[in-house]
């Protein structure tokens, strides 16, 4: 039983009868042994209609306000087979993957035409009381094109439990390149789910900077596939994890044919009672030769009571690869809070100094500067005592 | 300025320090030398707060206050500044950030007005020269990717900001070529005062030939073995520690 399953009885289809039979997993499914799902079976879902939006943003369940841009064309309503099937094995995922797809309200289909550059600015906006909204996004990088995709999840004053949920496939073309940026401030009671699968033709690029301060519950399941030689990927991302939060990621990197890169980089910060999971995963298979990958993962507690669940996974198959892996996790580091605090920071603005250098590592990364001061901004607000690092900045950056 | 007082410091079980007494009065240059392990860089450790070191017994005042009791920054507060032998880097944290950080959280402390960030360039600027440090290191993150020499001017210019009452210089020394050492110990002499008293430690006699202490303390096996002026060091340098110790 949960929360979906007055609302997907009423769907009547062969989907939602089976996500209803199903129902939420339970902690007895690997992938889904940490998530707290009370909040999702407590809460009495329901579909909203889309209010007070002026930007292009995904909002209850509907894409409005989709923008009329040089390259950019909307498409469909017909899937290609690839991303039919696709979207078929996302469903079979986990078993709220099934629900995604049975109350799927709407779909939107995006072109970026050949050799065409753009740049895509998505707010995802929930701003009604116990309003699911589920969608999903189709983006087909045609060759040579360039996409820069912005996805922000703005925090609403609303005051009660709500949800969404983006299923969203990428292709990108050969020579194509895509920059992906997804900042999630969600507020408090938000639950945010994303199914991402990314497929990285010949030469094509594809770099993902993800960065989840918000929601109260957060799940991304994240499949990059290198499936043209020479494809590269780079993902990289930073959970801040607080009072109640609960935060996951599950990220896989495929390396479907040889002569391809990867690069995994994730930190977690978790302070108060929350907990953060990140399994991140990197195949190469058989005949993958001469791939490389780089992971890194680092996971900084804050509190006695944060937990972190970090696990990477590293498969390979092939014999003539390259690969590097690291994972870490520990409270702040006492020789550097001795350091600080020996130039006379106090122990509170010399935790903060800490705090903020392990997450900006990440932020630092993000290319486009409005972006970036966002992102810092919202960063300083969430550390204790951060005023101190916004007024240097402020102060002395030139 | 500094009384140290039959000092005892161990590292888990394992006894550093025996029982230091020493006696630095204000404007006074002290060098500690010392062979490896003997508790050099201990001493000065204890006396900025590092808490990896346990205090046995003795006492530290500075400046009438038992400096044992105070925390790492309220020394900082008071005065008491310490060259780390291997600077910390801070990936992700700026440079200026720790410096402005720093000097504002010293000056509060010491009932100064706060510099405001053109007041803050102008000095900040005006020490990088006598470091011959580019403006470029300001940006970069504390001392990451600093190369050794790099890290110990780093050092050095921060003191000078902080303008302490008492300078810890913890082997400053080594790592340097000889244009940096010259750059570092100029940057040390410049900061001789009446008001402002140095503790040198250093293994090598080389950066006393450009600081010249007032007085030189061979430390040995936790003690203090032996005390004499700058000449002491010089000996040291042709006659080795080994003589030292065995008397």
């Amino acid at each position: 039983m949960s929360g979906f399953t007055a609302w997907l009885a009423d769907a009547e289809d062969t989907h939602a009868m089976k996500a209803i039979a199903v129902g939420l997993p339970t902690k007895r499914v690997e992938s889904w042994k940490y998530v707290p799902t009370r909040s999702l079976a407590r809460t009495t879902w329901k579909q909203a209609d889309p209010q007070g939006v002026e930007q292009f943003a995904l909002t209850a369940g509907s894409f409005i306000n989709v923008p009329t841009l040089d390259g950019l064309s909307v498409t469909g309503p017909d899937l290609l087979p690839g991303e039919q099937r696709r979207l078929n094995k996302m469903s079979e995922a986990h078993g709220f993957a099934l629900t995604q797809a049975a109350l799927e309200h709407s779909r939107l289909i995006l072109t970026v035409g050949k050799t065409a550059s753009v740049a895509l600015n998505l707010h995802h906006i929930a701003n009604q009381a116990s309003s699911a909204g589920f969608a999903a996004l189709v983006i087909r990088v045609s060759p040579g094109a360039q996409l820069t995709l912005i996805e922000q999840f703005d925090r609403t004053t609303v005051e009660q439990a709500n949800l969404s949920s983006l299923r969203c496939l990428i292709t990108l073309g050969r020579d194509a390149r895509v920059t992906h940026v997804r900042f999630q401030a969600a507020n408090s009671h938000a639950h945010v789910f994303t199914n991402l699968d990314v497929e990285c033709g010949e030469h094509a690029s594809y770099r993902l900077q993800t960065i989840e301060f918000g929601s109260k519950l957060a799940r991304s399941d994240i499949y990059v596939a290198l499936a043209g030689k020479e494809a590269q990927a780079s993902v990289n991302g930073l959970a801040i994890t607080n009072g109640s939060q609960y935060h996951d990621t599950h990220l896989a990197i495929d390396h479907v044919v040889g002569d391809t890169k990867s690069e995994m980089t994730f930190r977690n910060m978790v302070d108060g009672k929350g907990e953060a999971t990140f399994n991140g995963r990197v195949l190469i298979r058989k005949d993958s030769q001469r791939s490389g990958t780089e992971q890194s993962i680092a996971n900084l507690l804050m509190s006695d009571s944060a937990r972190v669940n970090p696990k990477p996974e590293l498969e390979i198959y092939a014999d003539d690869v390259t690969a590097s892996h690291g994972c870490t996790v520990g409270s702040l580091n006492q020789t550097e809070l001795f350091y600080l605090k020996s130039r006379g920071l106090s122990e509170a603005d010399a935790r903060a100094f800490l705090q903020y250098a392990f997450a900006e590592k990440i932020v630092e990364e993000i290319e486009d500067p409005e972006i970036r001061d966002l992102v810092e901004t919202q960063l300083l607000g969430e550390l204790t005592h951060g005023e101190l690092i916004a007024e240097l900045k402020e102060s002395v950056d030139v | 300025m500094l009384s140290i007082q039959n000092l005892h410091a161990r590292v888990g079980d394992k006894p550093i320090l025996k029982g230091i007494n020493l006696e630095i009065k204000t404007g006074e240059i002290h060098a500690i030398m010392g062979p490896n392990g003997s508790g050099k860089s201990t001493l000065s450790s204890v006396l900025a707060g590092r808490d990896d070191y346990e205090v046995t017994d003795g006492e530290v005042i500075y400046q009438g206050q038992n400096l044992l009791e105070l925390e790492p920054e309220e020394r900082a507060w008071a005065g008491v500044f310490l060259s780390f032998q291997y600077p910390v880097e801070i990936p992700g944290v700026k440079n200026i950030y720790l410096l402005k950080a720093a000097v504002n959280a010293v000056r509060e402390h010491r009932g100064q007005p706060e510099l405001k960030a053109g007041e803050f360039l102008k000095l900040v600027r005006e020490k990088l020269k006598v470091m011959q440090m580019d403006e470029a290191f300001l940006h970069r993150n504390v001392n990451e990717g600093f190369s050794g020499g790099e890290k110990k001017r780093n050092e050095i210019l921060q003191m000078q900001l902080l303008e302490p009452t008492l300078a810890l210089l913890d082997e400053t020394d080594s790592g340097l070529d000889v244009d940096a050492l010259r750059i570092v110990g100029e940057g040390i002499n410049r900061m001789r005062s009446p008001d402002r008293s140095v503790l040198l430690v250093t293994h090598y006699q080389r950066l006393l030939d450009v600081v010249k202490p007032d007085f030189v303390h061979v430390l040995a096996q936790g003690e203090i073995k032996l005390s004499g002026d700058h000449t002491l060091a010089q000996r040291l340098e042709r006659e080795g520690y080994e003589g030292i110790e065995a008397a």
